[in-house]
């Protein structure tokens, strides 16, 4: 029987066994399959193990999530106030640098995998690994060093910082940032995950301007991945878009798989990606809470046969969908991914 | 020279080079420019240009916006302790992020945009209900109140801009005090500001100026 882990070797290779993959980033929503409040549901890695697979029996599409939220990336080095909420993403609440120098004072962590902030994490990833590993991707998600000072000082402090403030001061955050990476990718990958989402939304001139993303972004791109290699990483820039970056990081990063956000243009993707690496199409979920399952379907379908005209080097995927998507949506998105990700249309070169 | 000065302030406000920016308002200045005219017609103007520019097209990223905000409060501020005469308040605007949500840098972006504009700015922070979101409005007599949420349960949650709304219409204030909201799950869906009963979006934070400028004018007309 095709897993979903050969469709995605099979899409790599620009082939297609039954249908393209298809990922779905449900994360909050497996606290519901298990009748437990978000704040519950994230405290145990077995529960979010659990809420994956369940939520991968019940809708099956191609991959599981080893994230719990975004946050626990601070919580690694030292934040201790998450704000919970009933029905939506946790967030970081206290920001742990709140002045210059507590960049000066902050620690990345020596060990990643004992560290106490892992270790549910570690859990999920065990029991993800023993019941679909090998068969279906294990996704995990890293915040590059240019986005994860967004977490530990603000968005607006790092803004501030990155645009006015001191380069040496920049520049040694970034640093430390950096090195919890390379540790962190390498404790994520000694665990068990697959698939490397490099998220970072300070690598799309959406964010910042094309200058900082050449003298910054891709600087800190390249030390961050240097020591694992590009094996499993995705480049993601955080639901923002991706395609005036994406020749330059394939050219002097050489990423193998790239993730534009619902707002690019998707046969435009394709074509500067030019069958080099895998390509997702993704959906703009924010509307999945109000489209009808006709809505999702028609949009599916653009989407797909958008990609799969240009190449079948193709993904299908989501940016974070949010909680109150209703069920039938869910639904109706991964059956017609499926449908239309069957057609193999000749492409266009 | 006016209009030298003009040019080169835009430039280097779009290229994010506030060092640049500065010197050139401090050069203008030593050499007799005004600074009233340094707001009113350097300042004041590029802001427009910019949304101009927006509207047709031109396409900005986050940095820009914080840049332009950033530059434009800065220099309308140390030109105002040189004003001859105190410039005439444009407007009062409370603003915050929603219940819920903790994300500023939306709401710093607009702040600086507007003050720049002689429109007063009353910042409540994070995490603010709709009760004193409405209560703050009326104290300050203020013409709108402005919303900002960057996760899509704060943004149409009951407690946000809905209750604003709900607040407004029970107190029988909705022709006084427009609401406005904004942040990234309204980029993601241009219909979504109706949804949760605001008056109106905006995109980014230079265009937010507009459109809060609006509703003010709408309030006093
Ligand atoms: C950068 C980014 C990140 C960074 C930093 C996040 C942060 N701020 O803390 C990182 C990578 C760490 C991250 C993490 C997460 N993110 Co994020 N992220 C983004 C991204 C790319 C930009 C968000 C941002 O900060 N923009 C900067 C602000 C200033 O922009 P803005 O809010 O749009 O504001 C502008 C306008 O909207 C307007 N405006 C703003 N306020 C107001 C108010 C008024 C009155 C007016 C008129 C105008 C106005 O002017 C502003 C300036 O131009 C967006 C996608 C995108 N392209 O927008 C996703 C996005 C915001 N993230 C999202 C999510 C879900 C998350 C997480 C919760 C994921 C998770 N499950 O953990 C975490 C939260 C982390 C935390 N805070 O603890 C979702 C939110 C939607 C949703 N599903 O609910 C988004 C939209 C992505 C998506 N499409 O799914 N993220």
């Amino acid at each position: 029987m095709t897993t979903s882990m050969d469709r995605l070797v099979a899409a790599a290779n620009g082939q297609i066994i039954d249908h393209i993959p298809v990922f779905c980033n449900l994360l909050d929503q497996g606290a519901r399959e298990l009748g437990l409040s978000i704040e519950d549901y994230f405290s145990k890695g077995e529960y979010v193990a659990e809420g994956q697979l369940r939520m991968l029996e019940k809708y099956g599409h191609d991959n599981v999530w080893s994230l719990f939220y975004v946050g626990k990336e601070a919580e690694l080095f030292g934040c201790k106030k998450i704000c919970y909420a009933n029905d939506g993403p946790p967030n970081v609440e206290d920001f742990i640098i709140h002045s210059y120098d507590d960049i000066e004072k902050l620690q990345v962590p020596d060990d990643i995998s004992t560290h106490p902030a892992f270790v549910e994490t570690a859990k999920c990833l065990e029991i993800l690994k023993r019941e679909v590993g090998g068969k279906v991707p294990i996704c995990a998600y890293l915040t590059a060093s240019m986005s994860l000072p967004a977490i530990l000082m603000s968005m607006e402090k790092w803004m501030e910082l990155l645009m006015i403030g001191e380069p040496e001061v920049r520049d040694l955050l970034l640093e430390k940032c950096s090195n919890f990476f390379r540790k962190e990718i390498e404790a994520y990958r000694n665990a068990g995950a697959d698939i490397l989402v490099y998220a970072d939304p300070y690598g799309s001139t959406d964010i910042i301007p094309m200058r900082v993303f050449k003298e910054l972004s891709l600087k800190w791109m390249k030390r961050d991945l240097e020591p694992g290699g590009l094996e499993g990483v995705v480049y993601y820039v955080g639901g923002a878009r991706l395609n005036s970056v994406a020749e330059q990081v394939i050219n002097e990063v050489g990423i193998n798989a790239y993730y534009p956000g619902p707002l690019d243009d998707i046969g435009e993707s394709m074509r500067i990606v030019n069958n080099r690496a895998l390509c997702a199409g993704v959906i703009n979920d924010i509307r999945l809470l109000d489209w009808t399952p006709d809505e999702v379907r028609t949009e599916v379908q653009r989407i797909v046969q958008g990609g799969l005209q240009v190449s079948n080097k193709f993904f299908f995927g989501t940016v974070v969908m949010p909680y109150g998507i209703p069920d039938e949506n869910i639904k109706a998105m991964i059956n017609a991914a499926k449908e239309f990700g069957r057609l193999s249309l000749p492409a266009s070169d | 020279m006016l209009d030298d000065v003009i040019k080169a302030y835009n430039e280097a406000v779009l290229d994010t080079d506030r060092a640049l920016a500065l010197q050139i308002v401090a050069d203008a200045v030593a050499q007799g420019i005004s600074p009233e005219d340094i707001v009113f017609k350097v300042v004041i103007p590029g802001l427009d240009l910019m949304v101009k520019a927006i509207s047709e097209g031109f396409d900005t990223n986050l940095a820009q916006h914080f840049m332009t905000s950033q530059i434009a409060a800065d220099v309308s501020e140390r030109m105002l302790v040189l004003f001859k005469t105190p410039p005439e308040i444009v407007g009062q605007v409370i603003i915050g992020t929603a219940a819920g949500d903790l994300h500023t840098l939306g709401k710093r972006i607009v702040i600086g945009c507007l003050k720049a504009q002689m429109i007063e700015v009353t910042d409540l922070g994070v995490n603010v209900s709709a009760e004193k979101f409405v209560n703050e409005a009326v104290a300050r007599k203020a013409q709108v109140i402005g919303v900002s949420a960057m996760m899509v349960h704060t943004a149409r949650s009951e407690n946000g801009a809905l209750k604003v709304r709900q607040l407004l219409k029970e107190r029988g204030l909705e022709h006084k005090i427009k609401l406005v909201v904004g942040g990234a799950p309204f980029r993601y869906d241009p219909e979504l500001y109706k949804m949760v009963g605001a008056d109106a979006w905006a995109e980014n934070g230079v265009s937010a100026l507009k459109v809060i400028m609006d509703c003010i004018k709408g309030v006093k007309a």
